[in-house]
């Protein structure tokens, strides 16, 4: 998510558009261009293929063994063997041909040539393809490799945010399950059973986390502000209803309580939420303005 | 003060960058000067073919004297001869014949310039590449003032536009990456110049409620406003933006103002609406959250301009240097240059409202700054006065450059220019500090 407070009059454009970039590269883990790639694909293939399976500059070997190492074809017709471009010597092999076949048949080395010519021609035509083929293939493998790179350092991070998630789950089952002095939620309403503090610090710490909820709660909130006021009245909701009125008092402050833990959660949740909206980035970052207005536009 | 305003083409139904920009120029400058504009009988720009009679009419209260153009265009002969000149080794009569076959030849308006420039105080001459701007430089240098509307394309790198640049009188500039890449490709620092741009005329107000109602388009969207083009970067736009709105089902739409020259794709968030009158495309700007501009070559666009006018961010295409740099100058834009960056900067654009609002002000102050019009004709006021004021002192200046001999002129030894123009430094001038750094230097 991009979390650009804007608080003062002087945008740097250029200090955004560099956190854009950097958060993009976080998000990518490594970030190349097409071009990057491609020389990433001729020069350090072993920094992500196995070096003992391919060679580092495969390509620019083949490229220079196929220059190498091809001689030049040639044709080879039946009239090969006795072309010359002096006319009179052309004519007498012509003459003598009948007696040079006296001594042997040269049709069948004619014709293997013939063959031959033809086989290095096909051969010469693949070749490029060969090559096309093979500079496909490890530029392919080096975008791959790129991307199980990305995402393992993905899967890092979401194990990481998973951890941290159950984490916290488990954090709040525990306010929930072991809050001291609370009832448990589902237990039915006792009746008259009251539990005064004892001792003075017992009064400290409970008044303490008064405040600590009344300081949770949002302005928004006027509803419960308002029930907390009306605190002689039996079976309020209020912390301070659920203090006087004795049967009330564990399901009431548990409700009050979680409620608070589902807003916060919640909110979390959605925060959470547009985080994995962003296109390139999962920033953890929270800006107050920003988020707000995030929330309004995309309720607009 | 007498003024002649010389360009390629000229009319209220003409909406080409260059010939907007001379008319707006005529038409405000007329307020100050007596104003005749000098330009061909040719309306369509590929071509140069008559289609206009003849003679002197009058377009929004300025008289226009038009001039027969002498060949029309020949695309094939001219797309060999920029292949030539471009990319090989080439003289600099080749150069010659890549402007003539360029266009629009019309040396009976050359002849009514040299002919006038001794009534005239100043002629503006706009857009260098075309031939009357070459020519009337060369006819009028003592009373040429360019407007050289260059984009970042090779012919700024023909050996042939050198001592024009060098020549004229003073070079009012678009912006700082424009003097840039002409002080690099023709070291004409020593030349009077001032960057300028283009006002534009912004209705006081503007009516986003109506346009949503007359079009249909309840979502929040990006507007696109300029011909439908992929030279213009649209391709790319649809791409990103189809990318972008599978990836965000609930994210902004994307309405077009424009003719389309190519297919717009068929997408439920992407709305064309064809061409509208200045109205609607400012109520549509102000009925939108930003203004996507995907060009590439741009000397100044207007329409980026017209949105921070009214508050409205830009999102840029960042391998213009113009639009980035009128971005980070302003802070006012944002831009991308690959689709990761496109997705991120729109997101931020369409979700951050602080962000957005904040980039709106300093656009509207950029503009209210910059471009409006007293500002705009106090530049070109300012200039006149300073040239005026250099003629009465009595400074002398070289006459312009004459062309080489007719041997020396076969000779082809002129480098590609696609070649000089990639030693060119690119990049966007960042800062106003850098840009004054500048303006000092070429002062």
């Amino acid at each position: 998510m991009t979390d650009f407070s804007i608080r003062s009059d002087n945008v740097d454009v250029e200090q955004i558009m560099r956190q854009i970039r950097s958060r993009i590269r976080e998000k990518r883990g490594v970030d190349y261009t097409e071009e990057e790639i491609r020389e990433l694909a001729n020069v350090k293939l072993e920094k992500f293929l196995d070096p003992r399976g391919v060679r580092s500059d495969l390509l620019e070997q083949f490229r220079r063994k196929r220059e190498a190492s091809l001689p030049p074809n040639f044709k080879f017709e039946d009239t090969t063997l006795y072309e010359t471009h002096r006319g009179f010597l052309a004519f007498m092999r012509k003459l003598l041909n009948p007696i040079l076949k006296l001594f042997f048949n040269p049709n069948p080395l004619i014709e293997a040539l013939n063959i031959q010519s033809k086989l290095n021609a096909q051969q010469a035509a693949l070749e490029p393809l060969y090559y096309e083929v093979i500079h496909n293939l490890v530029l392919e493998t080096t975008r791959l490799g790129i991307d199980v790179k990305n995402l393992k350092m993905r899967v890092e991070s979401m194990s990481s945010r998973l951890d941290f998630d159950e984490r916290r789950a488990r954090a709040l089952e525990g306010v929930v399950q072991y809050r001291p002095g609370a009832v448990a939620p589902l237990q039915p309403p006792t009746g008259g059973e009251r539990r005064e503090p004892r001792t003075d610090s017992e009064q400290a710490e409970r008044r303490n986390r008064r405040r600590r909820r009344r300081g949770r709660r949002r302005p928004d909130d006027r509803g419960a502000m308002t029930a907390e006021g009306a605190t002689s009245t039996p079976g309020a909701t209020g912390a301070q209803g659920a203090e006087r009125v004795p049967h009330a008092s564990g399901e009431s402050g548990e409700s009050s309580g979680s409620g608070n833990h589902e807003r916060d959660s919640d909110d979390g949740g959605r925060q959470e939420d547009r985080r994995d909206d962003s296109p390139a980035t999962n920033s953890d970052s929270n800006s107050g303005d920003f988020d707000s207005n995030a929330e309004d536009r995309s309720e607009s | 003060m007498k003024l002649a305003v010389a360009v390629q083409r000229y009319g209220a139904d003409i909406n080409g960058g260059a010939e907007l920009h001379a008319r707006y120029i005529a038409e405000r400058l007329a307020r100050h000067a007596q104003v005749e504009v000098v330009t061909t009988c040719a309306r369509d720009y590929v071509t140069w073919r008559n289609e206009r009679p003849t003679g002197v009419e009058e377009v929004n209260g300025i008289p226009v004297r038009r001039f027969p153009v002498s060949h029309e265009r020949d695309p094939l002969y001219f797309g060999r001869l920029s292949g030539r000149v471009f990319d090989q080794e080439h003289s600099i009569a080749d150069e010659l014949s890549w402007l003539d076959s360029e266009g629009p030849a019309s040396p009976a308006m050359i002849d009514y310039l040299a002919r006038s420039a001794a009534e005239l105080d100043f002629v503006l001459l706009f857009s260098y590449r075309y031939y009357h701007a070459w020519h009337g430089a060369r006819r009028v240098a003592d009373k040429a003032i360019l407007v050289p509307t260059a984009e970042r394309d090779p012919a700024v790198g023909l050996g042939i536009f050198g001592p024009t640049f060098r020549g004229v009188r003073a070079v009012m500039y678009n912006s700082h990456e424009e003097r840039a890449m002409i002080h690099a490709a023709t070291g004409n620092q020593a030349v009077p110049g001032v960057v300028v741009g283009i006002g534009s005329e912004i209705p006081r107000r503007s009516e986003p409620i109506r346009f949503r109602k007359k079009h249909n388009i309840q979502k929040p969207f990006a507007i696109y406003v300029g011909r439908i083009d992929e030279n213009k970067g649209c391709k790319q736009l649809f791409d990103f933006f189809l990318r972008y709105a599978a990836t965000f089902p609930r994210g902004l739409d994307l309405v077009l103002i424009g003719s389309a020259i190519m297919p717009v794709p068929p997408h439920p968030r992407i709305h064309h609406l064809g061409f509208l009158p200045d109205e609607d495309k400012f109520d549509g700007i102000a009925a939108s959250d930003l203004l996507i501009m995907p060009s590439y070559f741009e000397s100044l666009s207007m329409v980026a301009l017209e949105a921070w006018a009214m508050g409205r961010p830009v999102l840029a295409n960042g391998r213009c240097d113009v639009l980035k740099g009128q971005c980070i100058r302003s802070g006012a834009g944002l831009y991308y240059e690959r689709y990761e960056e496109f997705a991120e900067t729109l997101y931020s654009l369409e979700s951050n409202g602080p962000l957005n609002a904040r980039l709106g002000r300093n656009g509207r102050d950029y503009f209210a700054q910059h471009y409006t019009w007293p500002v705009i004709e106090g530049k070109y006021l300012d200039m006149f006065d300073r040239l005026k004021r250099a003629d009465a002192g009595g400074s002398s200046r070289p006459p312009i450059e004459a062309l080489p001999g007719w041997l020396a002129r076969r000779r082809r030894d002129q480098r590609p220019a696609a070649e000089i123009l990639a030693s060119i430094p690119a990049g966007a001038v960042v800062s106003d500090r850098e840009a004054a750094r500048d303006l000092s230097r070429s002062a």
